[in-house]
C-alpha cells in the first residue's frame, strides 16, 4: 500500500455515548440536508479547478485560469509568477489560494506584500474570493487568524518573527517577489526559514541583471532545484552566457515559473501614448547648472564623489529645492568641512537663491490645466515633492503625496483621497510600486529614473487591467542636460516607452549589460567632455539595440513557458 | 450549487430549525432565528451570556438573505448568499453539526406486532490527499442481527417514511452486534474496497516527493551540519506530498427497518 489509511473514530465513540444516553438525536431533514450538502461539496477530481465555481461575481481571465490550473497541477503548488506589471497576479494567486481552501489542502495562509498594498490585497480576497483575510494589526493575529496579510518589514520583527517561526503555514503568499533576490538579506533568510508546505512568489521582474537572483528566487521556492549554490556558480557564473542561452537551465527555471506577457494574453490592452516635452532652462537655472557643471575636475572637495556630482546635475534638472537640501546634506554630514568645501556649497547655494521660477513646474502646470483630470506626478526628489505641493496650491490645484515610507494607513488615505477628492498626486520613486491607480490614465514623469525597470513600474501602476482609457504618459526633459541626453539616446532610440518591461529586460540579462543606472553614472561621471558622453551613450544604445536585432525571433522561445 | 438551489436549501435548513421565515419570495428570505440558532450563527456569547445573567428578555436576530440579485428587491438590505459565500458554507458546517447522529424507525400503520430490524448505517467520504485531492462518498449500511451490509445505504432510505418516534404495534430486535463493531465492520469493509483501488495517484505522489527530496540532499550537501532549513524544508515536503487516505463520517445512525425494508 503506498498510502495510509486513518479512520476518525471520533464519530464511533460519541455514537456509542449517544446511545448510553438514548440521544440527543438529529433532525431527519437537517440530516438529508447534511448529505446533499456533502455530495455537492465533495471534489470529484484530482485535476482541474474548483474555485471559479464558487465565485460567481469574479470573471478570470483565460491566462489567469491557465497560470491557477498549471500552478496546482503541474507545479505541485510552488510557483514564481511572473507575469508582466498589469496582467493580474493577484487574481492568479487568489485562484489558487481559493482552490486549495477549497480541497481543504490549505487553511494557514500568510501573505507577505508591500506595507502599500496590505489594505488592498485584504480587500480584494475578502470581496473578490470571499476568503477572510485579515491585515495583521495586532501580535495575536498571527496565530488567531489563518489568512493573514502583512508586511515582510513588520512580519520579520520582534515579537512577529518569533511566533511566525513557531506557525506551520499550508501557503506563503509574497508578492513583489522580486526584493528577495540577494540570499544575504534578513528578509531572505527570514523567508527561508517560514514552514510552508505551497508557496507562490509573485514578481513582474524576476530576473533583473544577474543569473544569482533568479538562482536565490527559485532556491527559496524549491532548494536545489538549481543545484547547490557551489556547482551552480561554478557552472554558470564565470559563463558569460545568461539564463535564456543555457536550454537546461531555462528548462529549470521553466518548471516553477510561470511568466505571461500582454500579447500572450489576447487581451485589448488600452494604448500608451508618449510625448517627451523638452523644457528650457531660464537663465537663472541655467547658471546653476553650469555651475555644478564646472566643479568637474576642480578640487573643490565635491568633484571627488562623482556621484554627488552626478546627484546634484540631476537635482538641478528637477528643483532648485532638491539641490539645496543635497548641498545642506554634504554639509552636515562631514565633520570637520574644508573651507573649500564650505565656499563652494556656499556659492552654490547662493546660485539656488538666484533661481527664482522652476520651468519644469510651470510647463506641469501648464499641463495639468489643459488635461483637466486626474494626473500622477512623478519625482525622484522629496524635496521637489514638497515644492510641488506647495507650487500646486498656489496656484489652485490640490494635490496630495504619496512616498514609500508612508505608514500603510496613510497611503490608503492618500490613495483614496486622490481617487475622490485631489486632482494630483505626487509620488516619488518609492511610491512608484505597490500602489493601484488605474482610475487614472496620466502620468507625468517630472524627472526620469535611470534604471529603466522603475520607469515600467511607474506606468504600471495606471497601464494595467482594469484601465479604460489610453494612457498618456509626459516625460519632461531639461534641454542641453543630462537628462536631454538620456531621453534621447537611451529612451527614444530604445523605444522603451512602447516596450513592455520584459522584453529590456531580457535584453539586459542576455548580454550581461549589468545595471543600466550605473552605466550612465559611469559615462556621465568619467568622461571629460560632451562629446566624449555622446560617443559612449551611442554605443551604449547600439549595443542595445543590436542585442535586440539579435533577439529577434528567439525572444518568445526565450522566456516562453513550460 | 444553482442560485435557486440555494434558496430552497435555506429555506429546507431554517425551516428544519424552527425558524419563521417572515418573508420568502424570489431571491430573498427574511428570517427570524430562534434563541438556539442565534447561538449556532450569529457568534455573540457575549451577548448570550449577558442575557443569562440579568434574566433580560432574548431577542434572536433577523437574518435577511438574498440569494438572487435581479430578482430581490432593488434597494434589499441583506446577505448576498452564494456557492462559496462564507455564510452559506457557516451554514453547511451548523447542518454538518447539527445531524451528525440520529436514530429513526419505519413509520407504518402497523396492523400487528412487527418486529423492526437494527441497522447501523452511515454516510463518509474517502478523501485521497497528497499535494492533490480528490474525495469520495460512500453511504453503507450493516444489518445489526445477521451482518448484512450494502451500499447505497441513504439512497434506500430515502424511499422509506421514517419517523422518530416507535410506531403502534412496532417493537425493535436488539442488535446481536454492537452498534460500535458495526462501524469496525464497515471501516474494515472500505478498507478492503480502497486497497483494492488503482493507487498511481499515490505511487506518482511518492516520486515527486522523492524528486524534492533529492534536490533538498543536494541543495545542502557541501554543508557539514544540515541546518535548520534542511529540517524545515524536509518536514515540508513531507508534508505537501505524502499520500494520505482519510475515511471519515459526515453522519449516521441507528435505522429500525422491517424485513424486508432493504432489498
Amino acid at each position: 500500500m503506498n498510502a495510509e489509511i486513518n479512520f476518525d473514530s471520533s464519530w464511533q465513540n460519541e455514537m456509542a455515548e449517544r446511545i448510553e444516553k438514548d440521544g440527543p438525536w438529529g433532525n431527519w431533514e437537517l440530516y438529508k440536508l447534511a448529505v446533499e450538502i456533502e455530495k455537492h461539496t465533495i471534489i470529484p477530481e484530482f485535476e482541474g479547478l474548483q474555485a471559479p465555481g464558487h465565485l460567481p461575481d469574479l470573471t478570470p481571465l483565460p491566462h489567469q485560469l491557465e497560470v491557477a490550473r498549471q500552478v496546482v497541477e503541474n507545479m505541485n503548488g510552488k510557483a514564481i509568477l511572473a507575469d508582466e506589471v498589469g496582467l493580474g497576479k493577484t487574481i492568479e494567486a487568489g485562484l489558487i489560494l481559493k482552490e486549495y481552501m477549497i480541497r481543504g489542502l490549505v487553511k494557514k495562509v500568510l501573505i507577505l506584500v508591500p506595507a502599500s498594498l496590505v489594505s488592498q490585497w485584504e480587500m480584494e480576497l475578502n470581496t473578490k474570493f470571499h476568503i477572510p483575510a485579515i491585515a495583521q494589526k495586532k501580535s495575536y493575529v498571527w496565530e488567531q487568524f489563518d489568512v493573514v496579510v502583512s508586511s515582510i518589514d513588520t512580519a520579520k520583527r520582534a515579537p512577529h518573527k518569533d511566533i511566525i517561526n513557531q506557525l506551520n503555514y499550508d501557503l506563503i503568499i509574497i508578492d513583489e517577489a522580486h526584493k528577495l533576490k540577494n540570499n544575504k538579506t534578513k528578509n531572505y533568510e527570514f523567508v527561508q526559514n517560514l514552514k510552508k508546505r505551497f508557496c507562490l512568489l509573485l514578481t513582474a521582474t524576476p530576473i533583473q541583471n544577474r543569473i544569482e537572483e533568479i538562482f536565490n528566487l527559485v532556491s527559496l521556492l524549491k532548494p536545489g532545484h538549481l543545484g547547490s549554490e557551489s556547482a551552480f556558480f561554478d557552472k554558470y557564473k564565470k559563463d558569460a552566457r545568461s539564463v535564456h542561452d543555457d536550454e537546461h537551465l531555462r528548462e529549470l527555471v521553466n518548471k516553477v515559473m510561470i511568466r505571461n506577457r500582454r500579447s500572450d494574453t489576447g487581451i485589448e490592452w488600452t494604448k500608451r501614448q508618449v510625448e517627451t516635452i523638452l523644457i528650457h532652462l531660464s537663465n537663472e537655472e541655467r547658471a546653476l547648472y553650469n555651475a555644478i557643471e564646472d566643479l568637474r575636475g576642480s578640487a573643490s572637495g565635491l568633484a571627488s564623489s562623482q556621484f554627488s556630482l552626478m546627484t546634484l546635475q540631476r537635482e538641478a534638472c528637477s528643483s532648485r529645492e532638491a539641490v539645496f537640501y543635497t548641498l545642506k546634506n554634504m554639509l552636515q554630514r562631514q565633520e570637520n568641512p574644508s573651507i573649500e568645501l564650505q565656499n563652494t556649497i556656499s556659492q552654490l547655494i547662493k546660485q539656488v537663491e538666484a533661481v527664482t521660477k522652476n520651468s519644469k513646474a510651470e510647463k506641469a502646470l501648464e499641463l495639468i490645466n489643459q488635461i483637466d483630470d486626474k494626473v500622477i506626478i512623478f519625482t525622484e526628489y522629496r524635496a521637489t515633492q514638497l515644492y510641488l505641493q506647495w507650487f500646486l496650491k498656489q496656484n489652485g490645484i490640490t494635490s496630495v503625496p504619496f512616498r514609500g515610507g508612508f505608514k500603510r494607513g496613510k497611503k490608503d488615505w492618500m490613495r483614496e483621497l486622490f481617487q475622490k477628492n485631489v486632482q494630483v498626486l505626487i509620488a516619488t520613486e518609492a511610491g512608484g510600486e505597490g500602489i493601484n491607480l488605474q482610475f487614472c490614465s496620466h502620468i507625468i514623469n517630472f524627472d526620469l529614473p535611470w534604471n529603466p525597470m522603475r520607469l515600467e513600474q511607474r506606468i504600471g501602476r495606471i497601464h494595467r487591467l482594469g484601465q479604460e482609457k489610453d494612457v498618456k504618459i509626459f516625460n519632461f526633459a531639461t534641454k542641453d542636460t543630462v537628462e536631454e541626453h538620456v531621453m534621447k539616446l537611451l529612451y527614444e532610440k530604445i523605444n522603451l516607452f512602447e516596450k513592455v518591461i520584459g522584453e529590456l529586460d531580457d535584453i539586459l540579462t542576455k548580454w550581461e549589460f549589468g545595471n543600466m543606472e550605473e552605466h550612465l553614472v559611469d559615462i556621465f561621471g568619467k568622461s571629460s567632455s560632451e562629446g566624449e558622453i555622446r560617443i559612449k551613450m551611442e554605443n551604449l544604445t547600439s549595443m542595445i539595440q543590436f542585442a535586440e536585432e539579435m533577439k529577434g525571433e528567439s525572444q518568445r522561445e526565450a522566456t516562453g513557458n513550460p | 450549487m444553482k442560485q435557486q438551489e440555494i434558496h430552497n436549501f435555506l429555506e429546507r435548513y431554517f425551516m428544519a430549525n424552527h425558524c419563521e421565515l417572515i418573508e420568502n419570495d424570489k431571491g430573498y428570505m427574511t428570517v427570524q432565528l430562534t434563541v438556539e440558532l442565534d447561538k449556532e450563527l450569529m457568534n455573540r456569547p457575549f451577548y448570550w451570556h449577558y442575557l443569562e445573567k440579568t434574566g433580560g428578555v432574548p431577542n434572536p436576530m433577523k437574518l435577511t438573505f438574498i440569494t438572487d440579485k435581479q430578482q430581490a428587491p432593488d434597494n434589499l438590505q441583506g446577505e448576498i448568499i452564494h456557492f462559496g459565500s462564507p455564510r452559506l458554507h457557516q451554514i453547511f458546517d451548523s447542518t454538518k453539526n447539527l445531524a451528525g447522529f440520529i436514530r429513526l424507525y419505519q413509520k407504518d400503520q402497523y396492523h400487528e406486532q412487527t418486529a423492526l430490524i437494527p441497522w447501523i448505517g452511515i454516510n463518509g467520504k474517502v478523501s485521497y490527499q497528497c499535494d492533490r485531492k480528490r474525495e469520495v462518498f460512500h453511504s453503507i449500511g450493516l444489518q445489526l442481527i445477521n451482518g448484512r451490509m450494502v451500499e447505497n445505504f441513504h439512497e434506500r432510505l430515502l424511499k422509506l417514511p421514517l419517523t422518530t418516534k416507535i410506531p403502534d404495534y412496532a417493537y425493535t430486535l436488539s442488535p446481536l452486534i454492537k452498534p460500535k463493531s458495526g462501524v469496525n465492520r464497515i471501516q474494515a469493509f472500505l478498507t478492503s474496497i480502497i486497497e483494492k483501488e488503482d493507487h498511481t495517484w499515490a505511487v506518482e505522489a511518492r516520486e515527486r516527493w522523492q524528486k524534492d527530496l533529492d534536490l533538498l540532499h543536494h541543495f545542502y550537501e557541501n554543508d557539514e551540519e544540515k541546518s535548520e532549513s534542511f529540517e524545515t524544508e524536509k518536514t515540508a515536503l513531507k508534508e505537501q506530498y505524502e499520500p494520505k487516505i482519510q475515511l471519515s463520517i459526515i453522519n449516521g445512525g441507528l435505522f429500525y427497518l422491517t424485513e424486508n425494508a432493504i432489498t
